[in-house]
């Protein structure tokens, strides 16, 4: 634990905190404004989004949490592609009503000409909000980013929230760490705030209070209806965080599956939202405590929240939503703690800030095992990083074979006909190198490795070349095999994880569509047009154009090997059969006499 | 990988979990009301799309003797009221809970293996929960054994509260104790049936006097302690014979919280723990109190809980944890059960293993990667079969083989090879992969093609070495489980509607039916026992079987379903096609009219 101004450690100072606050707060019941940008600063821009009220603005949708998928639909899966987990390929879940609410803010005509016009006053961006305004911050904020890292510009955003509901799944929070934008994201939540916990229970079973609720914080309710749905409401929404971080907190420290909680999940589900970013907790003892582990941050959500007394609850937890701008005042004077290294954070209470928080030795136990689960991902990372070794070997075995075998029978149709010894001991080279790649792929789908690992350039290029190099031999194993005709072809039914993967990085990392990145799998495309063309079968005019363009492409930007035109490479059976189709494409034709000294008809 | 121990202790954690869900209280609130039901009743319910149903713990007689429990469920099972709200409530829910207090809770218990048993036969995918209130033992070491084996653990929730008795009744021989025993079962049963909601305390007439009760609680405890202490010398030689035996998970709450404890072992020796800091009249009434227990720790997630003031607690994780868990256990750091108690949660872990599931299928990824080479050098082995001027095939090559270093060779892969999936399979058993590990393809295309690769020659090693004379054929007698399971993956696999349907273009890589040679094996025998046998009975059955055959054998190789080793020129399938053309050849000539009177049996 280390302690020291905020301004330094998260870059933005505490003046212009203070600022977000006060126009958070004072803009937050502007119903009929969505957001309100002041320029009346000399050091930032800000971009205030206020609050919406009604439980349909909370809630919406069918689904059980008001969640739906960020890429259902046309715009959002253009505005936020990278928020996914992409060898995975799922996608991120958000809050169906506050991306509405962010559609209608980013639809006018307004808002992108402010955004642009603050970038273009070199200004930094401060997106800022409270309350459900906090978590339309943090979609715009995202979708800010998305866009900046797409046309390279150099501005600076900050998202401060206060008291905002939680708005995305782990896939939000993993994608945030995977792009570095996670220190972008500053959360002020206050202890006992139970704003940020709601969304964690099911609509269905805080629907009425939630209405009350609300009613009361736009100064439309009654204190005396609070009073009475006040303590229902606080257990309902405590009963969901403790189901949640209890499953949240197992996962961290379970060595096993546990069957018990699987089965229990399959009848009551968890909501799917999780922390992000970098949180600030107010203790409401003038101190603030930094975190920026979010399995660290969905625990602390929980046992912070324990009242000794019911009779607290309206005034602790209701009231304290509203309030922020004291508490800051007041605690930003202080010096904040930040909590790092939380797998060495002793188990009692230490006299430090955290203390506020959690004095509960089980609380603090699971902040150690949301630490320890931190550390043990760094451990596999620089577990696999020591085998590149291995994997360079191998692949400079795989090269020089494809080096001998690039004027005669080409790498590919060697490695199928497996005739001589080199062939057996490339395949073993194969092999050797698929199950490292395979221990990888399975980590990732565990999400055993740090978030940032997919995004690394390092381990983008190796994938790739791997892919480019083994891929070839793995569909000639699959077709010498005739697996195709066991279960399929291998594009649909073959194809490993390790090239799929790799695959989505590079394309992820250029920003390409799907597919676009195909290259190393070529070869299956030609076999099963092959088949499909020996067979008398229809060949689709339009693949087979598409091959053949692709192909030309390929071997023209050397990501394809020449051996394709080898006299008699599977290529070839394909060409002619083509030819026979006449389905032979002009581009590849010219290609062809240009690499080749063959002439072919 | 060096295998790490999470430094975590988890028993208390899985039951607030499941205590900030509303099963156990909705189970509860069921059970009081069946209990409070005529004897022999059940009530059903559905909220939202659980359905819960459970049953009464009233009924007649003492069934804690014979198959007294089981009968009970049968007698259910056959009734027709049973059915039809089983059928409704199964029909109609995602998921459905099966709850039970006391001797319904057996019931429950076996009426959830049913549903399990049919469920797993249609495939279906309705979660099933067994939530029991204070149920006796059920089976033995066995039935855990293959509860653990289905990976049905996690279906079966067993409440047991500190002090009750009635869980740790069947320890005991009751022999000795069945008129204590039947006082016992009426009290209780009287306690129930007057405490319908709302009206519990009417104190029922038949008391056992207060030496019966000290009598009696000084018996189970010491059973207890009995089987405690066998069970943990037989956890370590893995064999048990006690009668009862735990399976599933256990909760034990108390008034300070509640652990759930899924290794049997610890389970049997936390009853006698937590039993031995009790005393004759709490033992009894506590089979009573499980309403307030379970509001209890349903709400215990409102409250702070923390260490008594004063109290140090450990640096590491992993004690502090275990301290934590004691606490919830109810037992504090002065009894005499404490020092046990946490010695035995700890042991709860170490017979768990080591690394989380899915590093461990990251791990086997590589381990396969090592042993994948053994398989290529098997395929090399059959191509170079295939080419070989011999013309037998891999499978009879490896039947004949002599003891060249090659063929040595071929064998070690192959048991190395089969030592590898076995591994994998104890794995699998022992939780210590993810719990779909069989339904991911990379998985169960590989199992696969180990299967249809190795398969014959272990069918090749069991009839060259005569085993088949000894304990009968392999498809029957010889067949490894592991390909059984291996069998089992495949034909659950997801199929996607591309599937392949179109008809080979050249023989299959690998034969698509894996005990292809066995059943070429079985028909030899019987080609070779209808020159022999006299009796017209046998022999018929002896043509149809063998005509059986030659219509799948030929089906399969008309469709290349087979790979081409099967019809090289001297292979054992190509030479009991020979053998059969021959001999009906010759029966034509002994008997011309052979056809027409039986030309059912010969094509």
């Amino acid at each position: 634990m280390d302690s020291g101004t905020l301004g330094k450690k998260i870059g933005i100072s505490e003046e212009l905190i203070k600022k977000s606050c006060t126009l958070s707060l004072s803009y937050r019941f502007y119903n009929e404004l969505l957001f309100h940008v002041d320029n009346s600063s000399s050091d930032a821009v800000f971009i205030v989004f206020t609050g919406s009220w009604m439980v349909k603005e909370w809630f919406s949708g069918d689904q059980a949490f008001g969640e739906t998928r960020i890429d259902s639909k046309d715009w959002s899966k253009k505005a936020f592609p990278s928020m996914r987990s992409i060898g995975n390929d799922d996608v991120a879940i958000v809050n169906q009503a506050f991306l509405k609410r962010f559609e209608l803010v980013s639809k006018g005509s307004e808002f992108v000409e402010k955004v642009t016009s603050a970038v273009d006053g070199k200004k930094p961006i401060i997106f800022t909000g409270h309350s459900s305004g906090g978590a339309v911050a943090v979609l715009a904020t995202i979708w800010f980013l998305e866009r900046q890292s797409s046309e390279a510009n150099t501005g600076t955003a900050k998202c401060v929230t206060f008291g905002a509901p939680l708005v995305g799944d782990y896939i939000v929070s993993h994608a945030l760490k995977r792009e570095k934008w996670s220190k972008h994201f500053i959360h002020f939540v206050k202890r006992y705030d139970i704003v940020p916990r709601i969304l964690l229970a099911p609509r269905s079973s805080i629907q009425q209070e939630l209405e009350h609720v609300l009613r009361y914080y736009t100064a439309n309710g009654h204190h005396d209806q609070l009073e009475s749905i006040a303590p229902d409401f606080y257990e309902k929404v405590m009963r969901s965080t403790s189901f949640l971080a209890s499953h949240a907190a197992e996962k961290l420290k379970r060595n096993t599956d546990y069957s018990l909680l699987e089965t229990i999940t399959n009848f009551t589900k968890p909501s799917p939202y999780r922390p992000s970013g970098t949180y600030i907790f107010c203790t409401g003892t003038g101190k603030l405590v930094h975190l920026d582990n979010p399995e660290a941050v969905l625990q602390l959500l929980f046992f912070s929240c324990q009242v000794s007394h019911k009779n607290e609850i309206i005034r602790s937890c209701i009231n304290a939503h509203l309030d922020y701008a004291t508490e800051l005042e007041r605690s930003l004077e202080e010096n904040v703690v930040y909590v790092d290294r939380l797998e060495k954070l002793p188990p009692a209470s230490d006299g430090s800030a955290l203390d506020d928080l959690a004095q509960n030795a089980r609380g603090r136990l699971c902040l150690r095992a949301a630490g320890a689960l931190e550390k043990q991902k760094q451990e596999n990372q620089q577990q696999i990083i020591g085998k590149k070794a291995t994997m360079e070997k191998e692949m400079k075995v795989l090269e020089e074979y494809r080096t001998f075998n690039a004027q005669k029978v080409g790498y590919y149709d060697a490695f199928k006909k497996q005739n001589e010894e080199r062939d057996f001991a490339a395949n073993v080279s194969r092999l050797e190198l698929a199950g490292i790649w395979d221990e990888i792929i399975e980590m990732l789908k565990g999400y055993c490795l740090p978030d940032e690992f997919e995004g690394e350039d390092s381990w983008i290029e190796l994938g790739t070349k791997f892919r480019r190099l083994v891929e070839p031999l793995d569909i000639a194993n699959y077709y010498r095999h005739a697996k195709n005709e066991d279960s399929g072809a291998y594009m649909i039914k073959g194809r490993p994880r390790r090239y799929r993967y790799p695959q989505r990085w590079l394309e992820k990392k250029k920003g390409w569509e799907s597919g676009a990145c195909g290259e190393s799998c070529f070869w299956a495309e030609v076999e099963e047009l092959l088949k499909l063309a020996s067979n008398d079968g229809e060949v689709n005019e339009t693949r087979a154009k598409e091959l053949q363009e692709r192909i030309a492409k390929w071997v023209e930007q050397g990501v394809a090997g020449k051996d394709v035109f080898l006299e008699d490479s599977t290529f070839l059976k394909l060409w002619e059969e083509l030819g026979r189709l006449k389905l032979q494409q002009e581009s590849i034709h010219t290609l062809m006499t240009k690499f080749t000294k063959l002439s072919v008809s | 990988m060096e295998a790490e121990a999470s430094p975590f202790e988890s028993s208390e954690l899985v039951a607030s979990f499941l205590a900030s869900t509303p099963l156990l209280s909705e189970s509860w609130r069921l059970c009081s009301v069946a209990n409070a039901s005529a004897p022999l009743g059940f009530v059903s319910e559905r909220i939202g799309d659980v359905g819960y149903f459970a049953f009464s713990a009233c009924n007649e007689g003492a069934v804690m003797v014979h198959a007294g429990l089981l009968n009970l469920f049968l007698f259910f099972r056959s009734s027709r009221a049973f059915q039809d709200q089983m059928l409704a409530l199964i029909n109609g829910s995602k998921s459905i809970v099966i709850t039970g207090h006391s001797i319904g809770g057996t019931t429950a218990s076996l009426c959830a293996l049913w549903i399990l048993c049919y469920l797993q036969s249609v495939s279906s995918t309705l979660s099933v929960l067994c939530i029991t209130f204070g149920s006796p033992l059920l089976g033995n070491a066995s039935l855990s054994r293959a509860i653990l084996r289905e990976r049905w653990g996690g279906n079966f929730c067993h409440v047991v509260s500190k002090y009750d008795i009635m869980p740790r009744l069947l320890f005991a021989p009751l022999e000795s104790c069945t008129r204590q025993l039947h006082f016992l079962l009426q009290y209780w049963q009287m306690s129930m049936s007057a405490s319908s909601p709302g009206n519990f305390g009417q104190s029922p007439v038949l008391q056992l006097g207060e030496e019966e009760k000290a009598q009696l609680f000084s018996f189970i405890s010491h059973s207890n302690l009995l089987v405690s202490s066998v069970a943990q010398a037989e956890a370590r030689e893995e064999k048990a014979n006690s009668l009862y035996w735990p399976f599933g998970n256990y909760v034990f709450c108390s008034q300070e919280g509640a652990i759930c404890v899924e290794n049997a072992a610890s389970v049997i020796e936390m009853m006698h723990l937590m039993f031995m800091t009790g005393n004759p009249s709490c033992c009894i009434d506590d089979h009573l109190k499980y309403g307030h227990y379970v509001g209890k720790i349903s709400s215990q997630f409102l409250s702070k809980k923390s260490f008594l003031q004063g109290e140090v607690i450990p640096e590491s994780s992993y004690e502090a944890g275990v301290e934590l868990a004691l606490q919830s256990s109810g037992i504090s750091k002065q009894e005499p059960a404490a020092r046990p108690a946490e010695d035995c949660l700890k042991k709860a872990r170490g017979m768990r293993h080591m690394r989380t599931p899915s590093l461990n299928a990251a791990n086997l990824a590589i381990r396969l990667s090592k042993v994948v080479p053994y398989r290529a050098q098997i395929e090399w082995y059959m191509a170079s079969c295939d080419k070989s001027d011999e013309q037998l095939g891999y499978y009879d090559s490896f039947k004949q083989r002599g003891s060249s270093k090659r063929d040595h060779k071929v064998n070690m892969n192959r048991l190395l090879l089969a030592g590898f999936w076995n591994d994998v399979l104890r794995m699998l058993e022992n939780n210590e992969l993810p719990h779909d590990f069989h339904k991911r393809s990379k998985w169960v295309n590989t199992s696969h093609s180990y299967k249809l690769l190795v398969e014959p020659l272990d069918i090749a090693e069991y009839y060259r070495s005569g085993t088949h004379r000894i304990k009968g054929h392999y498809l029957k007698h010889g067949r490894e489980r592991r390909f059984e399971i291996f069998d089992r993956w495949w034909g659950q696999r997801e199929v996607g509607p591309e599937e392949n349907t179109s008809m080979r273009s050249k023989f299959a890589g690998l034969t698509q039916d894996s005990c292809f040679w066995a059943k070429v094996e079985e028909a030899t025998e019987w080609l070779a026992n209808v020159r022999s046998e006299s009796d017209a009975r046998k022999l018929a059955l002896l043509w149809e079987n063998i005509n059986n055959f030659e219509r799948y054998a030929t089906r399969l190789v008309d469709c290349k379903e087979v790979s081409k080793d099967v019809v090289a020129k001297n292979s054992s399938y190509s030479k009991w096609v020979e053998e059969l053309r021959e001999l009906k050849s010759q029966m034509q000539q002994i008997h011309p009219q052979f056809p027409r009177f039986n030309g059912e049996l010969f094509p």
